[in-house]
């Protein structure tokens, strides 16, 4: 029986579990018995990296004997900087009532975009910060060790703007599901005001569920030294088509 | 010639039945669509299927005792007309028939129409629009076949010592089998809206206390109660609602016509106000179904496009009846005819004028609902006042209406604008006319509400099938003006019952003076001077048996009937929650049992959840229907006829404001959510959707089940006092 290796990133953890990726975040999501319900977002690392990584723990005998376990937590900090990108294999993103969706990293193609960013950081810290930086330049800026505050590595998703990308004064951005709009608006203008200033804490730690509708273009891995993954989300259009019960069920939740 | 215009009601009845039947084949002759479509579809129809026959068995049990009581008070005390128990039997059996024909209809309907929607739009309302036409066809066949039937009998069978006692006889044993029609329609309101409620609450419960779950997902054990519910909730239930509103606004009318004209010695006159109301009713059924042909849409159709084509179908039958009226009118040539057709055409204002007043306070398009959704901003509790002070200032515009539309009806049928004593007889018939005609059209208005459950249901299995996106966006767009239907037709449907119950009320009157003419008297006594019961007026009525505000059995009657409308709500709104909680524990121990339901490995057991919804409606319904049963019959026994005046009186004025406010809470608070999720104030997920979700589980038994229940209230209050005219009579404390 395949043991499999994920990285958690809420809460930061590497477990190992015999469960195939679908079938760990639904376990994940909904719990044994259906106690516990939230959502859940994870990395499943490359089989050849867990063998290897599977060898640092002797102690986990009952997983090779072949006995079924859902999960095994083989820590829970520094998890991220201590895993290689390469290592990456897929990301799972797990709505509140256990459907599971797979990213698979794609190549990341600077996107001239808005002038405006927001990223939602899930590990090892999760503010929601905004930015002037693309994604790849903002993961290279959070974990440059010559700035006074860095992160070995850092995973997080741009979220949507709307046309607050592009003018912090901007109306008609009522389809918006955060909260305080008008500090919103304050960073981004902030922002605007001093040239000099390329990033703004927004709100300091999450808080609740992330809606993955608001997610845009998709997750990023950065780490020092300038490695950078990038795992695109499908198009609205795919998403409505080849994912429709996740997509369904990531707009249904309301975290209630 | 003007008795040969009753052949007109049984051939309308015929009309109507055989374009339901076509209907009806034309719908179960097209595709069901794929395998899965079929099997949740199948899974609906039973649900639905094993409710109705709980229903009908406890119905049944209930129907057997009351017709023994009835067959004792005839044939034992002689305390009423030989003819009643019958009446009553066949005013219920045809009622549940109307009921029966209507769900099994739509329940066929769903997923036909989500797998018409793959080929258009146009094909999809269609089918959605066509199956409801089968319940607004079914209802207005059926009555008009009851009223037929036992117009024929009873004008065989019935002597009297004179032609104009012989009237009244026939029309006030009619007005009898309306008590069976209004009993069934309690139930079937009080019950399905217990049992739609509680699923619907239940399965939304499960996926916010339990495991995350959709309502309409498949793992969800309680999601076909949910959908059987829609089809019990709001087709049966909503079906015989307003079967029971036609029947007694076209027989009060009857009676009232019928008294008014006899009263004058005018016993040709009386028999054409008899048939008039009927004959009216007649054509515009008629009228309906050039209306239902009229209803579709071209390809690649708005939103907008789709409710110009309902509406186009409603005016068109509205305008029809508003013209053949007056020539139906002018043909029986009945005296001061223009002003009963205005008294027409007042009820049809009326009804428009509610219609669009409910439309105004419950849809997001307006001003009222959008603030409430803008409350959403300071989170649940602003929600929740907003919806209530919107949902109390919504009544002012039907209560006005109503009050207008009673005072024109009134006054144009009297042919007098000062309300004189004299005139009081036709003034009533006025307002009973008036209902007829905001009814009239009842086939196709009925058929643009039963669209609604139908287009919910074939949206949620288009859901749950997987259906493209393209066909769930057409289903959507079906059942978003389904959602807009449904919110104006209980609008109507609650106008409806007002005036109705008012034409009920003045009935009461005759039932009197029938009930003391059996019991062998002909004179009374008024302030002093004996005045033969047959030629006496409303007035000497009112007089005779005290009728006032000055005496405290009218006021006492007043304040238990308004008590009434807030005790049934309590019971029906508390039994919703109860269900509710019942379903909630269900699903928790499927869950428990078979933990491979979530990972979609086992099948939940959706019977166990409708049989559960089916129990706890069943178990719940009794008290509320009990009560709406006892209480008028105690206050006549312990108060008398000036008790039972102040109980309807109190009941109704009561009864249909709260029944306002809570249906327009309940929409409005509904449509504030799906304002939010259509993105404003932050969409879906935000606080304010989160604020506003919760508003609309509180405004789901307002608006589903305590508010539609409060019409049948009123009207069945009425018919049972009219039932046992002759115990008020008879036996009376004080």
């Amino acid at each position: 029986m395949t043991i499999h290796l994920y990285l958690s990133l809420i809460p930061e953890a590497l477990v190992a579990s015999h469960l195939p990726p679908e079938e760990y975040g639904a376990y994940l999501s909904l719990g044994p018995k259906k106690r516990s319900h939230g959502q859940a977002i994870f990395f499943k690392l490359a089989d050849s990296y867990a063998q290897k990584k599977l060898e640092e723990f002797p102690g986990i005998a009952e997983l090779r004997d072949g006995r079924l376990r859902r999960s095994a937590y083989l820590g829970i900090h520094k998890i991220l900087e201590q895993t290689p990108l390469d290592a990456l294999e897929t990301l799972h993103l797990t709505t509140n009532d256990g459907h599971v969706l797979t990213l698979h990293p794609g190549e990341y193609i600077p996107d001239p975009g808005p002038r405006y960013h927001l990223y939602q950081e899930f590990c090892p810290v999760t503010p929601r910060v905004a930015s002037t930086l693309e994604p790849r330049e903002f993961a290279a800026t959070i974990t440059d060790t010559s700035k006074p505050v860095s992160l070995p590595a850092v995973a997080f998703a741009e979220l949507t703007l709307d046309r607050l990308g592009d003018d912090p004064e901007a109306n008609g951005v009522d389809n918006l599901p955060y909260r305080s709009i008008e500090h919103l608006r304050d960073c981004l203008r902030e922002l605007r005001a001093k040239q000099t200033k390329s990033t703004k804490l927004v709100v300091r730690y999450l808080e609740q569920d992330v809606l993955f509708r608001t997610i845009l273009g998709g997750f990023y891995v950065g780490s020092q030294g300038g490695a950078f993954r990038f795992f695109p989300m499908p198009s609205r259009d795919e998403l409505e088509t080849t994912h429709y019960a996740w997509w369904r069920s990531a707009l249904r939740s309301t975290g209630l | 010639m003007h008795s040969n215009l009753f052949w007109l009601i049984p051939a309308a009845s015929l009309l109507s039945l055989g374009y339901a039947f076509w209907f009806f084949k034309r719908m179960v002759a097209c595709d069901e669509g794929t395998p899965l479509m079929r099997e949740i579809a199948q899974h609906v129809r039973e649900g639905a299927m094993a409710y109705l026959k709980q229903q009908y068995k406890v119905v049944a049990i209930v129907f057997a005792i009351m017709t023994l009581i009835f067959v004792w008070l005839a044939y034992g005390l002689h305390l009423q007309n030989k003819w009643v128990p019958f009446a009553f039997l066949t005013g219920g059996l045809f009622s549940g028939l109307a009921g029966f024909f209507g769900m099994k209809t739509a329940t066929y309907a769903s997923a036909r129409v989500a797998h018409a929607a793959n080929q258009s739009l146009d094909a999809g309302l269609r089918l959605a629009f066509r199956s409801g036409a089968v319940m607004g066809l079914v209802v207005v066949g059926l009555a008009l076949l009851d009223i037929s039937i036992w117009f024929l009998v009873l004008n065989k069978f019935v002597t009297a010592a004179s032609e104009a006692q012989r009237l009244m006889v026939i029309t006030t044993t009619m007005l009898t089998f309306g008590m069976g029609a209004s009993l069934q329609a309690l139930f079937a309101r009080v019950g399905g809206g217990i049992f739609t409620k509680a699923a619907d609450v239940g399965a939304d419960l499960v996926g916010k206390v339990e495991a995350g779950i959709p309502e309409d997902d498949p793992r969800n054990p309680a999601t076909i109660a949910d959908n059987v519910g829609d089809n019990v909730g709001d087709v049966a239930g909503m079906g015989a609602d307003l079967y029971e509103s036609y029947v007694g606004s076209i027989l009060a009318t009857a009676a009232l016509g019928a008294a008014a004209f006899t009263q004058a010695g005018q016993n040709e006159n009386a028999f054409k106000a008899i048939l008039a109301p009927m004959v009216v009713a007649a054509i515009g059924t008629m009228l309906s179904i050039i209306g239902i042909f009229a209803v579709h849409v071209k390809k690649g159709a708005s939103q907008k496009d789709l409710l110009n084509a309902l509406g186009r179908g409603v005016n068109l039958s509205s305008l029809l009846i508003f013209v053949a009226s007056f020539f139906i009118l002018k043909a029986f040539d009945l005296p001061n005819y223009t002003g009963i057709w205005g008294a027409i055409v007042v009820g049809l204002l009326t009804g428009i004028v509610i219609g669009k007043a409910t439309e105004y306070f419950t849809s997001q398009e307006y001003k009222p609902t959008k603030d409430i959704a803008e409350s959403a901003a300071t989170g649940p509790a602003t929600v929740i006042i907003s919806g209530l002070g919107t949902g109390m200032l919504s009544t002012v515009v039907p209560v006005t209406a109503v009050v207008v539309g009673t005072t024109f009806a009134y006054c144009l049928a009297a042919g007098d604008w000062h309300f004189s004593p004299d005139s009081i007889g036709m003034g009533l018939y006025g307002i009973g006319i008036a209902a007829v005609g905001m009814l009239s059209t009842l086939g196709i208005t009925l058929a643009t509400d039963a669209y609604g459950p139908i287009a919910d249901n074939a949206g949620g299995n288009a859901e749950m099938a997987g259906l493209p996106p393209e066909v769930r966006r057409r289903t959507d767009a079906l059942d978003s003006l389904g959602n807009t239907t449904a919110a104006t037709g209980k609008g109507f449907a609650i106008g409806s019952a007002a005036l109705t119950a008012l034409a009920l009320l003045a009935s009461y009157v005759e039932e009197l003076k029938m009930a003391m003419m059996h019991a062998g008297q002909t004179t009374m006594e008024v302030a002093s001077v004996q005045v033969p019961i047959i030629s006496a007026t409303l007035t000497q009525f009112m007089t005779h048996f005290e009728v006032h505000l000055l005496n405290p059995k009218v006021i006492l009657g007043v304040f238990i009937g308004s008590m009434m409308s807030f005790v049934f709500c309590g019971l029906t709104i508390n039994a919703v929650g109860r269900a509710a909680q019942s379903m909630v524990e269900e699903v928790r121990r499927q869950f428990k049992e078979k933990p491979g339901i979530l990972r979609g490995e086992d099948k939940p057991d959706y019977a166990r959840c409708v049989a559960i919804s089916t129990l706890g409606a069943q178990r719940e319904m009794i008290l509320p229907s009990m009560l709406a049963v006892l209480v008028p019959i105690g206050v006549g026994l312990i108060f008398g006829v000036p008790g039972v005046f102040g109980l309807l009186s109190g009941g109704l004025a009561t009864g249909f404001v709260l029944a306002v406010f809570m249906a327009n809470s309940g929409g409005a608070w509904d449509n504030a959510k799906k304002y939010v999720e259509e993105g404003h104030l932050g969409g879906k997920g935000s606080a304010a959707h989160k604020a506003t979700v919760i508003g609309d589980t509180i405004g789901d038994p307002f608006k589903d089940t305590a508010g539609p229940s409060l019409n049948i209230l009123i009207k069945l209050m009425s018919m049972v006092s009219i039932v046992t005219a002759g115990v008020n009579i008879a036996f009376t404390l004080f």
